[in-house]
């Protein structure tokens, strides 16, 4: 027989009621009791007789919930099944909640990509040099010289040094030097082309260093004097449809070099990159016995298994044997090494492992520019913090919401959900919005990228074909999601179902002691950043414009200049012609790096040469025009001038090297000694040169100032390497053309290149340069996404805060209390934050600045600034809230829920 | 006599796949009613043990479902997917030479 349909509803409210309410077992069991009741009625029972009976059979209500909590783990237990469960919640959640989910992906994602990008750049600082196959065995020598005043380290050795090495140490397996060439003019057959970074070294090279060749045979290269090999760009270049191989090249407008391999170009992670390689043995310094000159950049490749500590320590009786003798004779009969040690000097060499070149040397005469191992560190923490406070975003804006998904979590609770499915459930939508972040970063991070290239000076890529990176971009997001999403959903799913569906659980912006302290780490951070940015800049600026002493602006410099041979005179009385030159003066010596250096030891006259007043004296060859077109001012005496023929054996000096020879009392007319020739064949130690100081000018930077501002001597001599012409301030494009055609005409055949001397001053500074742009741009990253976080989270307050907003404004309250009242809550965290990132700051850039010798003041004032410009910042994004809150109506509020 | 549950515990899901690769689709109560009748009533299984196993079975892909309504109610009708055919052929095997060890360890005579 058929049941009723009052039996059939009876039926189906007594199972609701004894809570049998899942979905899917709920109509089945309905199902069930109703066929069982039907059969116990055809064999006559009544019906309340036979529900009671089936019932029974399965356990009564504790046998309903049991059959309804079994089933529930059953499904559960199987992962793909539930999983596909937690994704359609996910996805329905974050649908509903799309502003947060909006600004949660969008914070993430912008975090995610920052830390993308600076990991690119980490990770290809740190590949420096990893390429050549011995590169765990190679090493640079380096030298350290300590003399009375003196104090020099260098990348660069003596040439016999690595005979010596390779000669006395078994444990070295090959040796090869460098000789920087710098710049060379380089012709084919009619026009020189300026080339840079030519370099002479030893056939060794080749055995050292793992340079692939194109053509031609690295082990027969650079063997024959006279003999080259070129990269490949280079072989492009002046042999664009030819075979390179047999080919000549004149070198510096004299010297024929046959080109005998072509090597790939060296990979852009190497700390040194030549165009061309000349064979040294071309030439006589290459077998110089000099031990006191440091000319060459020597490497050596040591055996398996040799620890080179031991061999270090094995150096200095090896500078005994051989610097010994040599300094003894420039210096005297009563000099020895144990005397020169115990005066506190020293000649040292020590090793240098070749992959910490890049990142932990800034010797002098290195063979390119490297980089600093700060910056990585600076940067690495730069990623992890923006990083950090994108999940911190995350964190709290979850746990915030927290009072809506409350009943959720009740709900569940109370249907029979264990802890550990609700973990799950959030912590699936948290590595969802993580996945989801992940490909919105790698598309920002792709199209940032070039950007990102041009700010940081390299040539970074997205290796999108490498399945390691995917692999590490899957678990990072993997991971990324279960950390954002851990304290959330253990602090969700702890929440008591009772209580909650009570509405005993009231979580707005006033609980929450973590959270609070989440907002004050992310703001500390952001602070501790704007204040780095601005000391960062403040110090570049002060360094860029202190101590001078010099004009920068409106002189352009033509270089290669030697070229011209004796027609430089004319050249520069030619282009003086134009009234718009104001000046000119021939000298490869100027104040800003890259143009030529030499400094050579003097001493007071009359003093007998010894380690206490040598001076290692920067001496710069200039002409009687140089003073007046730099601009740099005479402070004591006078530039040199025709008018004094006796000027041609005088100096001039800076400030500091007046007070290292100890003139500090009537230094004008005082002489200083040098020894009259060069160290080597025919060296006289007895035989002097000496000059009269005639004027003495203020200390002016020509290096890095990171660098001590050192003795620096001018001399009336010839020095042919560029020519400075001072311009008035005019169409600068007009100039450069009349210079080009005076040179044009004089120099058919001579590349006409020039640069300005500001944009040259400016390079000097382009490390610290870039670190700006790049403090800047990140930092200002980590604050949108801190003032993201804000922005969402004050929306949040504002909306929990709906009715009692209303109410207050129906009791009088104005808009700026009501402002300052959702405000204040964030206003004082911000306080807190100040208060924690201040000494973290100071303390952060003490350590910083500690690198160089003259600091910019960074005042308390930096501090305030940061300060209120993160309170400023943070306040107007949460106004923005918070006026539309407490403007809304009140009656919308107060109406209905 | 009825067998005892615990006798029962480990055959469950064999008893299910088999009852429902003979009969083709079923609802949950004709299948406890078909093992009733198949075992003169010394099997009896409980509600309790049987719909945890459908639900189970239904996630592992065993099973597949049907909703049809009947009147003011709908009624759910469970058979087996291919997998769940061959799932069935193997335990039911599995159980066969289960009571083969048995009879050799309890030296019995199976006739």
């Amino acid at each position: 027989m058929r049941l009723s349909e009052e039996h059939i509803s009876y039926i189906i409210k007594d199972l609701n009621s004894r809570g049998i309410v899942l979905d899917g077992l709920q109509d089945e069991v309905i199902d069930h009791v109703c066929s069982a009741v039907e059969k116990e009625m055809a064999e006559g029972k009544k019906f309340i007789e036979a529900y009671n009976e089936s019932i029974k059979s399965f356990g009564s209500n504790e046998g309903l919930k049991e059959v309804q909590h079994q089933t529930l783990q059953s499904e559960h237990s199987k992962t793909n099944f539930m999983l596909k469960n937690y994704l359609t919640i996910a996805f329905r959640n974050l649908k509903k909640h799309r502003f947060y989910t909006a600004i949660n992906i969008f914070g993430l994602a912008i975090g995610i990509a920052s830390c993308l990008l600076i990991m690119l750049y980490v990770t290809n600082e740190l590949s420096y040099d990893k390429h050549h196959e011995a590169a765990d065995r190679i090493y640079r020598l380096d030298s350290e010289i300590k003399f009375g005043p003196n104090h020099l380290i260098m990348a660069v050795t003596p040439a016999p040094l690595a005979d010596a090495l390779r000669n006395d140490f078994p444990e070295v397996e090959s040796a090869a030097r460098f000789w920087n060439y710098g710049s060379v003019l380089i012709k084919k057959t009619e026009e020189n082309i300026k080339e840079l970074d030519v370099i002479m070294a030893d056939s060794s090279v080749f055995s050292v260093f793992t340079i692939p060749f194109i053509e031609g045979n690295p082990k027969q290269a650079l063997h024959d004097p006279y003999t080259m090999v070129i990269s490949e760009t280079t072989a492009k270049k002046y042999f664009p449809n030819e075979n390179p191989i047999g080919q000549t090249l004149v070198i510096e407008n004299k010297d024929n070099y046959k080109i005998t391999g072509v090597y790939q170009d060296m990979p852009t992670t190497s700390h040194f990159h030549f165009n061309a390689m000349l064979a040294l043995v071309s030439n006589n310094y290459n077998k110089d016995d000099n031990w006191l000159s440091n000319n060459f950049n020597t490497y050596i490749k040591l055996k398996r298994g040799t620890d080179y500590k031991a061999l270090e320590a094995k150096f200095p009786k090896m500078t005994d044997q051989y610097a010994g003798p040599q300094a003894k004779l420039a210096l005297g009969n009563d000099f020895s090494m144990d005397k020169f040690r115990a005066a506190g000097n020293k000649i040292e060499f020590t090793l240098h492992p070749l992959t910490d070149i890049h990142l932990h040397s800034q010797r002098t005469a290195e063979l390119g520019i490297n980089s600093d191992i700060t910056y990585i560190y600076l940067f690495g923490s730069i990623a992890i913090f923006i990083l950090a406070i994108a999940c911190i975003n995350f964190m709290n804006l979850s746990t915030a919401r927290s009072s809506n998904r409350a009943k959720e979590v009740g709900v569940r609770k109370v249907m029979g959900s264990l802890r550990t499915h609700l973990i799950r459930q959030f912590l699936t939508e948290s590595i969802l919005l993580s996945m989801f972040s992940f490909a919105i970063a790698i598309t920002i991070a792709w199209m940032a990228l070039p950007s990102f290239n041009g700010l940081s000076g390299k040539n970074l890529f997205l290796p999108f074909g490498d399945l390691d990176f995917w692999m590490i971009v899957l678990g990072a997001a993997v991971l990324i999601g279960i950390l954002a999403g851990t304290y959330p959903s253990f602090f969700l799913s702890a929440f008591k179902p009772v209580n909650v569906l009570k509405g005993n659980v009231v979580l707005g912006m006033k609980s929450g002691l973590i959270r609070s302290s989440l907002v004050v780490f992310q703001f500390s951070i952001s602070i501790l950043l704007i204040i780095g940015t601005i000391a960062v800049n403040r110090q570049l600026g002060f360094i860029q414009n202190k101590n001078i002493g010099f004009n920068k602006d409106q002189v352009i410099v033509i270089k290669d200049a030697y070229g011209m041979a004796d027609q430089l005179q004319s050249f520069k009385n030619e282009v003086l012609k134009d009234n718009r030159i104001v000046s000119g003066t021939i000298s490869g010596y100027l104040p800003v790096s890259g143009t030529n250096r030499s400094d050579n030891t003097h001493w007071p006259e009359g003093m007998q040469p010894t380690q206490e007043n040598m001076v290692a004296l920067q001496c710069w060859e200039v002409d009687y025009d140089y003073l007046k077109t730099l601009d740099i001012k005479i402070k004591e005496g006078r530039d040199f001038s025709k008018e004094f023929p006796s000027d041609s054996g005088a100096v001039i000096l800076n400030q500091a090297a007046i007070e290292l020879f100890g003139f500090t009392k009537d230094p004008l007319g005082r002489k200083i000694s040098t020894f009259k020739g060069s160290q080597g064949d025919n060296f006289d130690p007895k035989s002097f040169a000496t000059f009269p100081v005639i004027g003495i000018v203020d200390d002016f930077n020509f290096e890095s100032l990171k660098q001590t501002i050192t003795p620096l001597a001018f001399f009336l001599r010839k020095s042919t390497g560029l020519v400075s012409f001072r311009f008035e301030a005019s169409n600068t494009q007009d100039v450069i053309n009349s210079i080009e055609k005076t040179w044009k005409t004089m120099a058919p055949g001579l590349p006409f290149s020039y640069s300005f001397l500001d944009e040259d001053f400016g390079k000097m500074y382009s490390a610290e340069q870039r670190l700006g742009k790049i403090f800047i741009v990140f930092a200002a990253l980590a604050i949108i996404i801190a003032c993201l976080g804000l922005f969402a989270l004050t929306s949040f307050t504002a909306e929990q805060r709906t009715k009692e907003i209303g109410i207050r404004k129906v009791l009088g309250a104005s808009v700026g209390s009501i402002v300052v009242l959702l405000s204040k809550e964030f206003g004082k965290l911000i306080i807190i934050s100040f208060l924690l990132a201040a000494p973290l700051a100071w303390y952060g850039i003490d350590w910083w600045l500690k690198d160089y010798i003259y600091k910019a003041e960074i005042g308390v004032f930096v501090y305030v600034l940061s300060g209120f410009s993160a309170f400023f910042i943070a306040w107007a994004t949460m106004s923005f809230q918070s006026f539309k809150a407490a403007r809304n109506n009140p009656v919308k509020s107060l109406r209905s829920e | 006599m009825i067998h005892s549950s615990e006798l029962l515990k480990g055959t469950l899901q064999t008893i299910v796949l088999k009852v429902l690769k003979d009969q083709g689709k079923m609802y949950g109560y004709e299948i406890t009613q078909r093992v009733k009748e198949l075992s003169d009533g010394r099997i009896l299984l409980t509600e309790g043990a049987l719909y945890p196993t459908l639900h189970r079975l239904e996630a592992e892909g065993n099973l597949k479902t049907e909703i049809v309504p009947i009147g003011n109610r709908v009624r759910k009708y469970y058979a087996l997917t291919s997998e769940g055919k061959s799932l069935a052929k193997v335990k039911v095997n599995e159980f066969m030479a289960f009571i083969k060890t048995m009879g050799s360890v309890l030296q019995v005579e199976m006739q």
